[in-house]
């Protein structure tokens, strides 16, 4: 199972990490971040969505109140989060069928919470603290779908 | 001078049903708000399912609340304004379906409404009925469980504010987590009870908020953006550094879980430590929120300074701003704590300029739940 990993010291060096992993996504594909709170999900994901060219790093925000946002720039990127979903059929009311509907990228916050299936392949992302600014992120590629990390770009 | 329109206005676009007739655009003629708090509480937030459902139970009875205490019919209404986002899709659909029902069975102009737009109205509408109105250009605050983002607020064309097109330009937002969400976070984390706003400001009064040092969020670009998720994982690492607290938390939780959720009844569950961490944690969110408001007023030439949504509610926030704006000679405007939280009567109010305007609304009208503002 091909495995990653990195520690980041910085919220700029996690968003410019996912920048790394972005360029690197082909859609369709799932990515589950799981960590707890403060880990760095949502800073992964700014750097993933602005990697995409999907949004702009600062127009990607937390989803906890809207739960799903979407952006069509580019490419279709949806950004799910399911820390104030408790049972599985508040999951089937937040309408991710459609989400399939077209291929997209589909990154989901506390994906932990649920067992997911889905036809397409997922990319595991697992955020740990590790000391105030310092994060260690862990990459699970099981379905061996990431694009060939170029060497050049690779920082941490 | 504008013509005589009573609109009213349905709002479900989070965890309140609410229906409100309005006057002109100024003069509220009911407002009722049916809160599913209760609802949400044991999951410690809004569970989206739960929010339609309840929705569309309490839609019927709020609409005929609000025209009831009104002293209208339906048929005296001129118009119904209904907010088409942003918030939670599946609550923002009974609304605004509802809304398209009923323009269409009673034939009545039908006017989709910003639900920020209506934050914004709302501090409006309570200066008017104060005899006051504020002076435009504006900065705006909307600050809640879902928004943390300021605007500028202008009115192009000369004539009475309630009845005049504002123009808005966005000058910063959160880049992470909205202020509310933090404090609903934060709140969850030392066993508080949601919502966690109002609880933890009662508790904060009585904690030393030079107690635990927070840095500022530093953050590179728009200098007016805001970003809350670094506080929170400095409370989360507070906690764990400080391990002798989880004792106090379990003891509040069994009270939380005892329907003990006042904070009065909180208040002696928390030791000084647990008291000054929440004071200290609240003095950062608000300096924070008001220092940009303020540098974005200075910036923007803005003549007042507009302060809207749940977290408006926060009573340091209010002495803060009031006693900072007043230093720097600009006038703040806050709305009631009625209209600070989700209501219809702003969206009743933000509907009335357009009216007067044509801009009308057909049966095509969808809910939104990304619907920036500007």
């Amino acid at each position: 199972m091909p495995e990653e990993k990195w520690e980041t010291s910085s919220a700029e060096e996690t968003t410019e990490l996912g920048r790394q992993i972005a360029s690197r996504l082909r859609a369709p594909v799932l990515v589950f971040l799981t960590g707890e709170l403060g880990a760095g999900k949502t800073t992964l994901t700014k750097g993933i969505i602005s990697g995409l060219g999907a949004a702009r790093e600062e127009d990607v925000t937390s989803p906890t109140f809207t739960l799903v946002h979407v952006f069509h720039n580019h490419q279709t990127v949806y950004h799910v989060d399911l820390y104030r979903i408790t049972n599985f059929h508040d999951l089937e009311t937040l309408g991710l069928e459609d989400v399939f509907d077209r291929p997209a990228v589909v990154i989901v916050e506390w994906a932990e919470k649920f067992t997911l299936r889905a036809d397409w392949p997922v990319v595991r992302i697992h955020l740990e603290h590790a000391g105030e600014d310092q994060r260690r992120i862990r990459l699970e590629d099981s379905a061996g779908v990431l694009a060939v990390k170029d060497p050049r770009q690779e920082k941490y | 001078m504008p013509r005589d329109a009573r609109i009213l206005g349905i709002e479900s676009s989070c965890d309140e049903t609410a229906a409100a007739v309005v006057g002109n655009g100024r003069t509220i003629l009911s407002s009722v708000v049916a809160s599913q708090i209760d609802v949400h509480r044991k999951y410690g937030g809004v569970v989206p399912e739960l929010a339609s459902r309840e929705h569309l139970r309490r839609i019927v009875p709020v609409v005929r609340e609000a025209l009831d205490q009104s002293g209208l019919t339906l048929a005296d209404v001129d118009a119904i304004a209904v907010t088409r986002g942003p918030g939670l899709i599946g609550s923002l659909l009974v609304g605004v379906t509802f809304g398209k029902a009923l323009a269409q069975a009673k034939a009545k102009p039908l006017i989709a409404v910003n639900h920020l737009e209506g934050h914004v109205r709302a501090v409006v509408v309570e200066a008017l009925g104060a005899g006051q109105a504020p002076e435009l250009p504006a900065v705006c605050l909307i600050v809640s469980g879902g928004h943390t983002v300021l605007y500028s607020v202008e009115q192009d064309e000369p004539g009475a504010i309630e009845a005049a097109p504002f123009r808005y330009a966005r000058i910063g937002q959160t880049r992470d987590d909205a202020a509310g969400e933090a404090y609903d976070k934060v709140a969850k984390m030392l066993a508080l009870g949601y919502p966690g706003g109002p609880v933890i400001d009662k508790l904060a009064a009585q904690g030393d908020p030079s107690a635990v040092h927070f840095g500022e969020p530093h953050m590179k670009g728009n200098p007016y953006d805001f970003s809350f998720s670094g506080i929170k994982t400095a409370v989360l690492y507070h906690l764990r550094a400080h391990p002798e607290l989880e004792l106090e938390s379990r003891t509040r939780q069994a009270a939380l879980e005892q329907g003990k959720r006042r904070a009065a009844e909180l208040l002696p569950l928390c030791g000084p430590h647990t008291l000054g961490l929440l004071a200290s944690f609240q003095r950062a969110v608000v300096t924070n929120l008001v220092a940009k408001t303020l540098a974005a007023a200075q910036q923007w030439a803005a003549r007042s300074v507009l302060v809207s949504g749940g977290v408006a509610a926060n009573r340091e926030l209010r002495e803060t701003f009031a006693a900072e704006a007043k230093r720097r000679g600009l006038a703040v405007f806050f709305p009631s704590l009625a209209l600070s939280t989700d209501n219809a009567a702003m969206i009743a109010a933000a509907a009335y300029p357009r009216l007067l305007a044509g801009e009308l609304t057909g049966d095509d009208l969808n809910a939104e739940a990304v619907l920036p503002l500007a």
